[in-house]
């Protein structure tokens, strides 16, 4: 028995690492004093250890799929891929948090312990292989973000995003708990292996309560991706909780959300029957909503934050409809959106925290006539915002060529066309920004201060995959098509 | 010589690193080294123009390197007889752009990189041979226009550089749901991106289903192709980008939008829409035909309604491009080389009338024919400017068709081509010639007889530097004007081989 645990706990050791990191970030936090010096040093051991947790990853991403724990958590290359891309997300919004005005100094190593729990939560979401795990790594992701949204304490905003979020979270995950205990009603298990082949059996009147049942249980998922019709709260939290925080939602809860949402589509609607159609068509309206409730409402933002909230829901509209397909080269798609959306969030949001401290605001006028002020940061972020519209020669173009290629394969033209549509909506008020940037003067003659080398070295080191997963995606697909195994 | 596209498409991005290199203050050097690459490149091409076989049918020079293989996506290029046309074209034009625009003193630097990068790009819609290569070099073309317009255009700039963009993209995106429809239809084989493999009316039987109804694949996406390309030729209705465009870009950058990308459009047909979809292109001919007429006959009214005299060209850019669709929309030999041979042409011709207006702009800083207030913006320019105005009857009497200067002959052969088809169509169209030399000899009259405005007493006639870029532009106008042979010559094969392909069609 103790034999067989420590056998699945060499596969589990990433989850393990976070969770010693995020017991230790709380000791270290309670002894340490109120010294620039030693504060550095929690945010050095936070990054390192999130940086080797990679090493088992990638160790992990060349293993065959293994289920650990009775059927409670499945290891499989697509959970560890997600995983690696949280991950770096993290480390991303830690070292963000570092430097961001956003974070109060006192309050700065308790993010890292946050996010590192969010962090959690957000692979235990990955790697769920039955409705309570799901359900834990929604509450443990949730739980830990309300408080990270209200982390300026002081701030009305802030703080209503805070309750919002709660209000929120709690509502939507009482009905996904609904949903998964009418299942469980149903089925008689909660095992994902168990329900497949009776899902299959279901006949008439008990087909219809399960689709209601998982009707129910696609709000929790939908509010943690905030899709349309749950994605309300999104743009108040994100312009609310501080700049850090943002740029750690709009990647890790997301992703985790995605996931789940990936492997439950994957293991009970991969196959033909009523059930699954009846999901693709959910998800076709889902994402067609989705895409363009966020494109439309985008343009009039003049917040950046908000607009980049309105931006991402965008985002992921398209990346559901790598879910819709309901086959491998659908999760590639996904997979490598993600990778590239990660690194398009991260540049954007380090870009926009650092005039927003400088300024005091987030709105669009501290983006005037950046160009002057500062060349290379106005020629990244323009860069990124054309990579974020799907422009050539950058990565987002791949991504979203890759979404389109497995929705016209699978002959959805009408969506296709849709979403073509919602590309060219997006790039309006990506270019709205670039121009303030390129085509506005400055007001005045400063410059950019404190912009430091590390700091540019950076966002030149996040820049650079932009580029070169534009040019030569050739591995990176390789890579993600390798991670599309699952446990069915 | 294998190698010669290459150099010619990576030329101008190496100048372009050169720039970015030099120190910002250094502006005579940031030209010349601009200068000595557009020059060099364009020398480049006429030994492409010299060394290419006009008897040979296919691709020539052709390069092939695998880039992405799980897709089987290639770096291909390849030139043919309506290619080296519009190369020649190109590399011509941003020679003489990057001397116009000499007097360019807002961030050198960021202008002449941002224009060599165009070049580039233009270069590499013509060149690709693969559909994804042709996508991306399509696309990225937009950005450096997108700044060129934006930053160093006129009042309106802002507005001008978004709509031009959006509303190509907007064609650009129904195009790319076309080329992967392609590549899912030629069943994701090695040649499912060559342009190439597609071409030969393959997809004249396969059928899609849209919301429930069923459409020929062939029918569908010649319209989704017609949309990406007709938007940048532009063509009635789709060509409200185009006078705010101009109007509003650097002249330079007026001169390669008229002068080259409007040509992308079309080139598009040829290359694309027309092989790829012959049967649905010979059956929709006549809706072509219609809308290129409306497009010579509502362009020519619009520009006689101008008070503005680069909008004035810009509308006469839409009208004569309807000419070049009427040619292609005939599908016999003469109307198509009619129709690449205007392509050309208008590509001299229109580019001089940008330049000359862009020469006066610098000295009267405006445009007006008639100001707003009524009164007259130019007058008796030619007992003051006698230089400018010799140069600017040559290139006036060439846009408008006078016999023995190159427009003539190319709308000539589009007549003669499509005469038999659309009879009544080519009767029309003839009158748009009419108002076409209305609009261009009231424009002359105003601006150049009469009394010589008070303004107009102090203007200093061409340069040195203007006369001399001027003057390849007045000898290609007039040399093609009565030997369009080496033109001809170049392009014959080529358009032979799409005339017959579309001919089993009809």
């Amino acid at each position: 028995m103790i034999q067989q645990l420590l056998g699945f706990l060499s596969f589990y050791i990433p989850e393990v690492m976070c969770i010693v990191l995020m017991t230790t970030l709380l000791v270290a936090e309670a002894s340490v004093k109120e010294e620039h010096g030693s504060r550095d040093k929690i945010y050095t051991y936070a990054l390192v250890v999130l940086g080797l947790t990679l090493i088992p990853l990638l160790q992990n991403l060349g293993k065959a799929p293994v289920i650990i724990f009775h059927n409670a958590i499945t290891i499989d290359p697509f959970s560890t891929m997600i995983k690696i891309i949280m991950v770096l997300g993290t480390m991303g919004s830690i070292y963000l948090s570092r430097s961001s005005k956003d974070i109060y100094t006192n309050l700065k190593s308790e993010f890292s312990i946050m996010a590192v729990g969010v962090l959690i939560g957000g692979m235990l979401l990955a790697s769920s292989n039955n409705m309570l795990t799901l359900y834990l790594g929604i509450e443990t992701l949730s739980i830990l973000s309300y408080v990270m949204s209200s982390f300026k304490r002081d701030d009305a905003t802030s703080t209503e995003a805070g309750i919002k979020y709660a209000l929120y979270g709690g509502l939507t995950a009482g009905v996904m708990l609904y949903g998964i205990s009418h299942l469980y009603g149903m089925l008689g298990t909660i095992q994902f292996v168990e329900m497949i082949p009776k899902l299959a059996a279901l006949q008439g009147g008990d087909l219809a309560i399960v689709m209601v049942s998982f009707l129910l249980f696609f709000a929790g998922i939908g509010y943690k991706v905030s899709c349309f019709p749950f994605h309300m709260w999104s743009p108040d939290v994100y312009q609310g909780a501080p700049i850090p925080v943002t740029s750690f939602f709009s990647i890790v809860p997301k992703l985790g959300g995605l996931a789940a949402l990936v492997r439950v589509s994957m293991i009970f609607f991969a196959n033909e029957s009523l059930l699954s159609v009846s999901w693709i068509g959910l998800m076709l309206v889902i994402s067609a909503m989705t895409m363009t409730v966020g494109n439309v409402t985008a343009i009039g933002q003049t917040s950046v934050k908000r607009l980049l909230a309105f931006s991402s829901i965008g985002h992921i509209g398209m990346m559901i409809l790598g879910v819709v397909v309901l086959n491998d080269v659908g999760v590639r798609a996904i997979l490598f959106y993600g990778v590239v959306y990660m690194f398009m969030t991260l540049i954007v949001f380090y870009i926009t925290s650092h005039l927003s401290d400088m300024y005091g605001t987030d709105s669009q006028d501290v983006f005037r006539g950046l160009i002057y002020k500062h060349p290379l940061m106005a020629v990244i972020m323009v860069s990124v915002l054309f990579s974020l519209a799907g422009m050539p020669p950058f990565s987002g173009f791949i991504a979203k060529f890759n979404i389109f290629s497995v929705i016209i394969e699978k002959k959805y033209y009408g969506i296709a066309i849709v979403a073509g549509i919602n590309s060219v909506i997006s790039l309006y008020y990506y270019m709205k920004l670039a121009k303030i940037m390129v085509f506005g003067q400055p007001d005045g003659e400063e410059k950019i201060s404190g912009f430091t080398t590390a700091n540019q070295a950076i966002i030149l080191a996040l820049f650079i995959p932009v580029v070169f997963l534009g040019v030569f995606w050739d591995k990176m697909m390789t890579i993600a098509g390798d991670a599309t195994i699952f446990i069915k | 010589m294998n190698g010669i596209l290459n150099y010619i498409l990576w030329l101008p991005i190496i100048g372009m690193i050169g720039v970015l290199l030099t120190p910002k203050a250094k502006e005579n050097a940031i030209r010349m080294i601009t200068l000595v690459t557009t020059g060099v490149t364009l020398a480049l091409t006429v030994v492409l123009f010299l060394k290419f076989d006009n008897a040979a049918t296919g691709m020539q020079f052709m390069v092939q390197v695998p880039w992405i293989e799980q897709f089987h996506i290639n770096y291909t290029l390849g030139v043919d007889g309506i290619t080296l046309a519009m190369t020649f074209l190109n590399a011509l034009l941003f020679f003489i752009c990057t001397l116009s625009s000499w007097t360019v003193h807002k961030s050198v630097k960021g202008y002449f990189a941002l224009l060599l990068m165009l070049q580039s790009t233009v270069f590499g819609v013509f060149f690709s041979l693969d559909f994804f290569l042709f996508y991306v070099y399509w696309e990225v073309m937009l950005l450096p226009m997108f700044f060129l317009i934006g930053i160093w255009g006129g009042e309106n700039r802002e507005y001008a550089a978004i709509k031009f963009f959006l509303y190509t993209f907007f064609g650009s995106i129904f195009m790319l749901v076309g080329i992967i429809a392609l590549y899912y239809a030629s069943g994701k084989g090695v040649d499912s991106f060559s342009i190439l493999a597609h071409q030969g009316g393959k997809y004249t039987q396969l059928t899609v289903d849209v919301f429930g109804t069923t459409f020929s694949f062939e029918r569908l996406f010649f319209w989704f192709m017609f949309l990406g390309f007709a938007i940048k030729v532009p063509i009635f209705p789709f060509h409200t980008w185009l006078p705010h465009a101009h109007v509003q870009a650097p002249t330079a950058v007026s001169v390669i939008l008229a002068g080259v990308l409007l040509k992308m459009g079309t080139y598009g047909f040829l290359r694309i829409a027309f092989p790829i979809f012959p049967m649905a292109a010979v059956e929709n001919s006549t809706i072509i035909a219609v809308l290129g007429l409306i497009s010579v006959i509502y362009g020519a009214f619009c520009a006689m309604a101008q008070d503005d005299v680069k909008k004035l060209v810009a509308y006469s850019s839409v009208s004569h491009m309807g000419f070049v669709m009427l040619g292609l929309s005939a599908m016999t030999i003469q109307g198509m080389s009619g129709a690449v041979l205007q392509m050309f042409n208008h590509g001299t011709s229109t580019a001089m009338m940008f330049l000359l207006i862009g020469i006066l702009y610098e000295r009267s800083h405006h445009r007006w024919i008639v100001k707003p207030d009524g009164s007259k913006g130019f007058g008796g320019l030619y007992t003051q400017l006698p230089k400018y105005s010799v140069v600017f009857i040559i290139g006036m009497f060439a846009s408008l068709g006078l016999p023995g200067l190159s427009g003539f002959i190319s709308e000539a052969l589009i007549f003669l081509g499509m005469y038999q088809r659309f009879t009544t169509i080519t009767v029309i169209a003839v009158v748009g010639l009419l108002i076409g030399a209305a609009y261009l000899l009231w424009m002359f009259k105003r601006m150049f007889f009469g009394e010589v405005n008070p303004d107009c007493k102090e203007y200093e006639d061409m340069n040195k530097r203007e006369i001399f870029y001027m003057l390849p532009l007045c000898a290609c106008v007039i040399y093609f004007g009565i030997f369009p042979g080496p033109l001809l010559d170049v392009m014959k094969v080529s358009v032979g081989q799409l005339v017959d392909l579309l001919a089993k069609f009809s």
